[in-house]
Formats: structure tokens, sequence, C-alpha cells
């Protein structure tokens, strides 16, 4: 089946929130941005922007009827300043204007002076002064302080991985209606409606049923739209509510990059400890995030990183804690992975200095550490929907790494200035929202006496394919077309307390809902049938929309069947509601059964680098992913060459950047750089294993929206055994991205380490130390 | 303070008088309602608000509309034909060359006006043509494959 926006897509009818007819008096709003990153407003002078021609209102914190408070997890945000700043872009004040020419331009006469106070970009920093968002986690399992005696090598080091801009092609945008008796409804480009709803009550101060939150589709959100969606959808309503006026509010790109959060910077200190023949003992990870200057999702984050530090890998003792370091950059967000990838990183770093130490091949020791179904995670779950071993050796056998390794070393044996590299990167990624309470979703579903079919659920669609999944779930459950179901847009009136379209459990979540509607609906309408046609019901089926009674036809087709029962008054209209079952987590011990179940692949990735200019192509990728039954094959791949093309992205050419004043270096798609068409590798080849293995998802179908990314890991160690090839020796940073100019520097010997690793991070950071036997 | 302007946009001849400043994209969007073309970086970097003007593809994000006046312009809604889709439109559909939707216009319009000067083009050919769009979604593979499809399909009708 097709992605069901396809055809309006290529039209160019497919609607975003700006896109909707333009109702009379539509104003619009923008902000006005802290120009620092840290300081105390000593005064704020408006006139010149309430005077500026087409204003209609300029709100500041003391507008706000209700709480000034948008944090999801922890109240520490405000939507507007109420006096501090702590980030470049932190809105101060809100302007409407006739239109958005109006708007910026007054923008721009605000007059503020600030009284500067010292500006943290370094999360070891931060730690260093204290300045935490919430205490550290943790996780362990074994005793890792015995068992470095029973290591050969033990080594230590950090790894440093930098933060991701989103770049969804679609910024931030907001446009809230006013409605009778004070309702307010808001069409956002959110991927949590129920959050934006709840904070936009909030701040107006009015229950939650006087805001309705609709989202049709998103042009983009990769978790850039899940809590980071809120304050624009907030403005648009508190301008709506101040001037009774319809108030759209759209995000520059500029100001979009400049204001809104990113994903999570890293710095991790690791040790690891190995037997001679290749076995890890222990592991040690201190994970410092820089959280930026407010929670959002940062706990919930580092909570997944400590869960994917030892990413696929059995390691008996393992010690993992990590800091939510409190900086001076836009507040950190969800970003798919959503903090695995770093955790997976750190480990990945350890492992690969372990194997050098060793003197054996990287892809030994990941092999023989790799997770076997009797084992468990750190976190007290068992290992037993882990598939990693198979995934390994698809990958092994079916892409012959022994033929990739020799034909490598051939090369390199011939080719003095241009070398290649490869690397596996094994992922096993845990499906479900950690915070048990998130696993629940509702769908409703309609039947019209036509026979056609309205399906709501609480999952938002945004690019990903769900509501073509969906259409499938219901389509198959009640023996019908697929284009007989309409997915409606996703709103709160008609969907309550929805999570968020995130944690790849969408599919997962709405449909199952859309199951538990359908099956119930279907199994009523089938009651009816035997009724009317004095059969037993239990051998009545619905199949390719003709009613059949033990296999055979009975004459009544699906219209039919809908019709005889809306004539005989029953009910046409089902409510499904879905909790992930067995699962739960007690984060103060750090034990539990977060997981419905774990996804696994292993990517192969080879590179080519130019030993002059640090430059170089990803020449290959092959991989084999875990796929479940999919309901939808091309959707699914989509998924994947998607997630890879972020994940190659983040590791290679998108070079996020603060300096020490807390300004984004790279605030514009001129200086960040996202994937074009000649960064993804021309070569790939992705394998699915498709087995019903799980009993989770809908139909046997496996999540697959954030486990590809971290395939794009593989580039750092294929590009480091690259710089290997060409002689580079001893001590080399493990840092992404890999920049080009990172290669150069890392090529070149260069002594001075400061120069080695992203300016984002402000401060040196030291190279992993020489092997240490014990 | 306006200037009048007189284009052609998918066939049909508006005249109007826009402000000086007003950027084609923006003149597409408000003034004829065409909200096909969308706007994705406001620089020309991303590609997202491709359109044809006077057969070629040019970014109506960083193009005034009055320096539009005389042209003939085509955005995504005319691109097919009595409500056919153009053989791009059908190729990024079959190809699946498009997931949350919002780079496709411009996508489709960066490839219509490169496959007018390139019938037949090779597949570096076409990488080249299309580096200045962003597709944060897809990877690029499926996008690749559209365009040849869509160039083999135009070839043989020819």
């Amino acid at each position: 089946m097709d992605h069901l926006d396809a055809e309006a897509h290529t039209r160019g009818r497919s609607r975003y929130v700006d896109d909707e007819p333009r109702p009379a008096g539509l104003l619009q709003a923008a902000v006005v941005p802290s120009p620092v990153a840290h300081g105390e407003i000593r005064s704020l002078d408006l006139t010149a922007v309430r005077d500026y021609a087409g204003v209609v209102a300029v709100l500041t914190a003391e507008d706000i009827p209700g709480s000034n408070q948008i944090g999801s997890v922890l109240p520490d945000e405000p939507l507007l300043s109420t006096g501090e700043v702590h980030y470049i872009g932190q809105p101060i004040a809100l302007v409407v204007a006739e239109d958005f020419h109006a708007a910026r331009h007054a923008v721009a006469r605000a007059r503020l002076d600030i009284d500067e106070r010292p500006v943290v970009v370094d999360p070891k920093e931060a730690f260093e002064r204290g300045h935490l968002i919430a205490d550290p986690q943790s996780v362990h399992m074994g005793d890792v302080d015995a068992a470095w005696a029973q290591c050969d090598v033990v080594v230590e080091g950090e790894a440093t991985i930098s933060g991701q801009e989103h770049v969804y092609l679609e910024t931030q945008r907001a446009r809230a209606l006013p409605e009778e008796n004070g309702a307010i409804r808001v069409l956002s480009s959110t991927q949590s409606p129920y959050v934006g709803q709840r904070t936009i009550a909030g701040i107006l101060g009015v229950p939650l049923h006087q805001i309705e939150v609709d989202v049709r589709r998103l042009g983009g959100g990769f978790g850039g739209k899940e809590d980071q969606a809120t304050p624009w959808a907030c403005f648009a309503a508190l301008a709506a509510h101040h001037t009774g006026r319809p108030v759209e509010i759209v995000l520059s790109r500029a100001e979009d990059l400049l204001m809104t959060g990113k994903r999570h910077a890293y710095r991790s200190d690791y040790k690891i400890g190995v037997t001679r023949d290749g076995r890890i003992l222990a592991l040690d990870v201190r994970h410092f995030q820089n959280s930026g200057a407010a929670c959002d999702l940062s706990l919930a984050v580092l909570g997944r990183t400590l869960f994917h530090t030892t990413n696929s890998y059995f390691i008996p003792n393992v010690r993992v804690w990590g800091a939510p370091c409190r900086t001076n950059i836009p507040p950190a967000t969800a970003f798919r992975g959503f903090g695995g990838p770093q955790g997976m990183f750190a480990v990945e770093s350890a492992l690969t200095h372990a194997a050098e130490a060793l003197g054996i091949d990287r892809e030994e020791l990941q092999r023989r550490n790799l997770l076997r179904s009797s084992d468990s995670f750190p976190y007290g779950q068992n290992a037993a929907t882990v598939r990693i071993r198979r995934c390994w050796e698809e990958l092994d056998e079916g892409f012959d790494l022994e033929a990739t390794r020799q034909q490598v070393e051939e090369w390199n044996d011939r080719h003095p200035a241009v070398k290649k590299g490869y690397a596996v990167m094994p992922v096993t990624f845990g499906i479900s929202f950690t915070a048990t309470f998130l696993n629940q979703a509702s769908a409703l579903l309609h039947v019209y006496t036509d026979g056609s079919v309205s399906l709501s659920t609480g999952g938002v669609e945004m690019g990903q394919g769900l509501f073509s999944n969906l259409a499938v779930v219901a389509s198959r459950a009640l023996g019908i077309e697929p284009t007989r179901v309409r997915v409606e847009s996703t709103n709160t009136r008609r969907i309550a307390n929805m999570s968020a379209s995130a944690a790849s459990s969408t599919t997962l979540l709405n449909g199952n809902a859309t199951l538990r509607a359908a099956t119930p609906l279907r199994e009523r309408l089938l009651t009816h049938a035997g009724e009317r046609l004095g059969s037993d019901p239990s051998l009545l089926t619905i199949e390719n929309e003709q009613l059949l009674c033990d296999g055979e036809p009975t004459g009544w087709d699906w219209p039919k069947l809908v019709k005889s029962a809306y004539l005989h008054r029953v009910s046409l209209s089902a409510h499904g509601f879905y909790a992930t079952p067995e699962i739960h987590y007690d984060e103060a011990r750090g034990r539990g059964h977060p997981f419905a179940y774990h996804v696994c692949g292993a990517a192969l990735v080879e590179v080519t680098v130019d030993g002059l200019r640090g430059s170089y192509e990803i020449d290959r990728v092959r991989l084999v992913h875990d796929l479940g039954r999919p309901l939808n094959r091309r959707v699914d791949l989509g998924q994947v060459e998607g997630g890879l093309a972020q994940g190659l992205g983040w590791m290679t050419v998108e070079d996020l950047r603060y300096d020490e004043t807390g300004r984004n270096l790279s605030a514009a798609l001129a200086t960040y750089k996202v994937p074009d068409v000649y960064l993804m590798p021309r070569d790939l080849e992705v394998r699915f294993i498709e087995e019903p293995d799980t009993e989770a998802g809908p139909y046997h179908a496996k999540a697959v929206g954030e486990p590809p990314l971290m395939y794009g890991l593989g580039v750092v160690f294929a590009l480091r055994r690259a710089l290997r090839a060409f002689g580079r020796d001893g001590q080399l940073p493990f840092v992404a991205p890999m920049t080009p100019e990172q290669v150069l520097l890392q090529l070149q010997g260069d002594d001075d380490p400061s120069r080695l690793v992203s300016k984002s991070l402000g401060t040196r950071v030291p190279v992993p130390a020489e092997a240490v036997s014990s | 303070m306006g200037q009048k302007i007189r284009v052609e946009v998918n066939g049909t001849s508006h005249d109007h008088e826009v402000e000086p400043r007003q950027l084609l994209v923006h003149y597409l969007r408000e003034t004829l309602g065409l909200t096909g073309t969308n706007i994705g970086c406001e620089t020309s970097l991303c590609g997202a608000c491709t359109v044809l003007v006077d057969g070629r593809a040019v970014r109506s994000c960083t193009q005034l509309a009055v320096q539009a006046d005389g042209s003939s312009i085509t955005t995504i809604e005319g691109l097919g034909q009595n409500g056919r889709l153009h053989p791009l439109q059908e190729a990024f559909h079959e190809e699946h060359g498009l997931q949350c939707g919002f780079c496709t216009p411009g996508m489709i319009m960066a490839s219509a006006g490169f496959l007018d000067d390139q019938p037949n083009p090779t597949e570096p050919e076409i990488r080249e043509a299309l580096k200045g769009n962003i597709c944060r979604c897809t990877g690029y593979h499926n996008i690749v494959k559209a365009v040849r499809r869509a160039a083999e399909q135009m070839g043989g009708e020819s």
C-alpha cells in the first residue's frame, strides 16, 4: 500500500498549519529573543515596539493570566522571561501585529538592558559548578570495582559527541482561533497535542476542555516538535486570548535555529576492562549530558542513555552514571534515538579503545560479547526479545564481512594517499516510553452507513507513514479495503490525554488501540449478521469486503452488513484503549522491565579517506534490520533509509557549535550542513528479517522509527580504521562529528587536543590514555 | 506605493499591484493562495520553494514578485495537466520519494526544470541537479529513483 498522503504531497495539496485558508483578521506574532546567554534584565523598553505601525499587542510575562510555565517534566521553564535570561533566543516578549513584516520589524525595536552573568556551555564545567537539572541517575549490575583485577587490559578515556539540529523542513508554527465562551482552537505543528493543550490551559488558567489542539500533519518532527512545539502554540493562544482575533506564529528558519532546542551533546568518561581472549568483564561510564538551560525532556533522554550504554553487548559488571548538566544554550530536547545513540557512542568508543589495546579486530571484540537471549541488561530486563546474534550472523555471512576486510586491506596496501576503512555497528534498541504511564493510547472508530470508515487516534502523522499503517490495521481488522478508511487529524476533542508521537511507539500504541476499537465493532456486526441470517456468529467472517459463513459467501457484502446493522440500531462506533502490558520501571532502584521488546540490527559501513585533504566518501552501507512483520514494507524501508541518513549526517557533516558566550555559530543552513543527495552512499543494501516473533506490535509489526539512526554511528569507527591505515597510531580522540576538518586534524597528528574537538564544548578534551595492563 | 505586475501562473494571467519588496513566494502563497509552494529557509539553501519561471527552476524565496513581471510561472499546482499527474508526480508517488511532503513540491519542480534541459540524464547528473534541494526524511535514494523513472517515462512519451 502507498503512503496515504502520497498523491496530495506530489500535487502540493497537503496542508500544513499556515496553508489552511486564512480567517479574516488573522494576526501574526513574533517574539523578542534574549540577545545574551545569561543575565538579569535591568530594563525592558517596549515603547518603540508598541508604536510600530501595525502592532496590535505587545505581551510580557505579566500578561499571562495563568501560570507562566511550560516545563512538562519539571516546572523550570517560563514561557516568557520573568527577569532572568538563560540562553540566547529565550523569549522575553511577544509582539502581535497585522502582518508578519510588522511583527518582525517591531521585534527589532525592543530596548533591552541586561546585566550579563557568567555563561557556561560545557557540561563538565556546569557539573563542577553544581549546575544540575536534577540528581544524577545510575544503573549498575555486578561488581565493577572488583572486576578490574580480573581484566588483562583496562583502558579509559573520553568520548565526546555533539548535539544535532533537527532541521525539520517545516519550521515551528501554530495558529490559534478564538471560539465562543473563551474556548480556543489551536492548529499546531506538534508531536504532542495533549501536552500542548495542557500547557496552553495552564498558561491561560482555564480547564483543559476549553482548549482544542488539532494536528493534520507535520512537515517533519524527528523529536524537535515534541516539547519544543509547545511554546509556539502557547504564544498563538495567549495572543488570541488577549486580542480576541485569530493569531498565527510561524518561525523563520533563522528564528527556529536560534531559539529551539537541539539534540543533547554529551561528554562521557569511560573505563573498560577486557580479558586477553576478548571478553568484556567490566564497563564504567560517567555521562555528562549538556541539558541546556531547562529540563525539557532531558531526564528521560538521560534515562535512555543509561539503558543503551551497553548497546548490544553483555557485560557482567556495569556501572553507568549520568548527570543532567544545566548550561546556557537552548533547552536540549528529544531527537530520534532520544539519548540512546549517545550511550552507544560511549560503549563503542570504549570497546574500540580496548580492541586497539588488545591488538584484536574491533569486530572480533564486538562479536564475542553480543547479547544472548538468556542474558540480562543492567537495568534488570532480560534479553529474551534480543535478536542481535541473528542479525550479526546474517550480516557476517550475507555480506561477507571477511571479504570486505580483505578488500580493504588489499586496497590500503596499494594506496599510500587514499585509505579505506570499515566498521560494523550493531544496534539493540528498547521499544516503549520509559515512563510507563505514557504507554497508553486510544482510538475512535466510526463506520458510516455507506461503509466508509473514520478513524481517529492520538498518533501524529509527520511523514513516517503512521496513517498508512493505521489504515492497514483498521482495514485488516474489519476485512475491508484500506481505501475505505479515512484517518482523521489528531485532535484533543476526539482523543483525550494522548501521549506524544515518539519513542518509536506510535504504531505500537495507536495500532493496538485501533485493533481494540475495530475488533469489538466487527464482532458486533457479525453477531447482528448471525441473527439476521440465522447463522452461528462464530462461523462468520469478513474477508475482502464479503461476509462469509464457514468460508462460503453469504451474499452479503460490507455495505449491506453496515446498512443492516444501522437499520437494526446496532452501534457503528467504537472506542478502543490500549496499555502496553508487563512493563514497569523503578527509577530510584534503576531496575525493571521498561521495554515491550527490543529492535535489533547491524550495519556494515565503508569509507574512503583522502589523506591529503581529510575529505572522505561513505562508499557503501549494508545492513540487516529486524523488522518483524511489516504493515507496509516500503514505508518501513523509507524509515530505515531516512534514519540512516540522519545518523550519518550527525556523525559527519552536521557540525553544531556554540562559542563560549553561548552563541550558536551554526544558526543558518549556510553554516549548519545537513546531508544532501551526495552524502548518502549510492551503494546501500538493506536486508530485513521478517519474523512474527513479537506479540506486542499490531500483526507482529516492530517499531522502525528510531533504531536505524544509530547505524550511522558506524561511520566514525570506519573513519578511525582508515586513519589507523595511514599509520596514525597512538592516541586518537573519540569525537563526533568526524567532519573532514576533524579527520584532517587527526591525520596530521595535531598535538593540541583542543583543536581536535568541536568548539561546541568549549574546553579541552583529554585524548584516551595509553592502554594500561593490570 | 505598489507596483503593477502581470504574470501568467499555471496558465492563468494575473494583474496585481504588489509591494516592491514582496517576495515571489509570498505573492504565490498569499495573493494567489497557491500554498503548495513551501518556504523552508528563506535563504535559497533548501530548495523547498522552487518554481519554474519561464521554464527555469528558481527559488521563489529569493526572487521578488516584481522581477517576475511579464513571466510565465509554473507551480506544483500547475504541473499536472487536466487533472492528471505529471510523470514526475507519478514517479515520486510510485517510488515513495516522499515522507512528510514538505520538500516534495520543490523537489519535483527542480526536477521538472532539470529534465526540461536534460531529458536523458545519468544518475550523477540527477544528483548534481538535486544537490541544492534538501530532504530531511527520505535519505534521497527514492527521490533519485523517482527522477530517473520519470525521465524514462517522459522519454518514452516524446
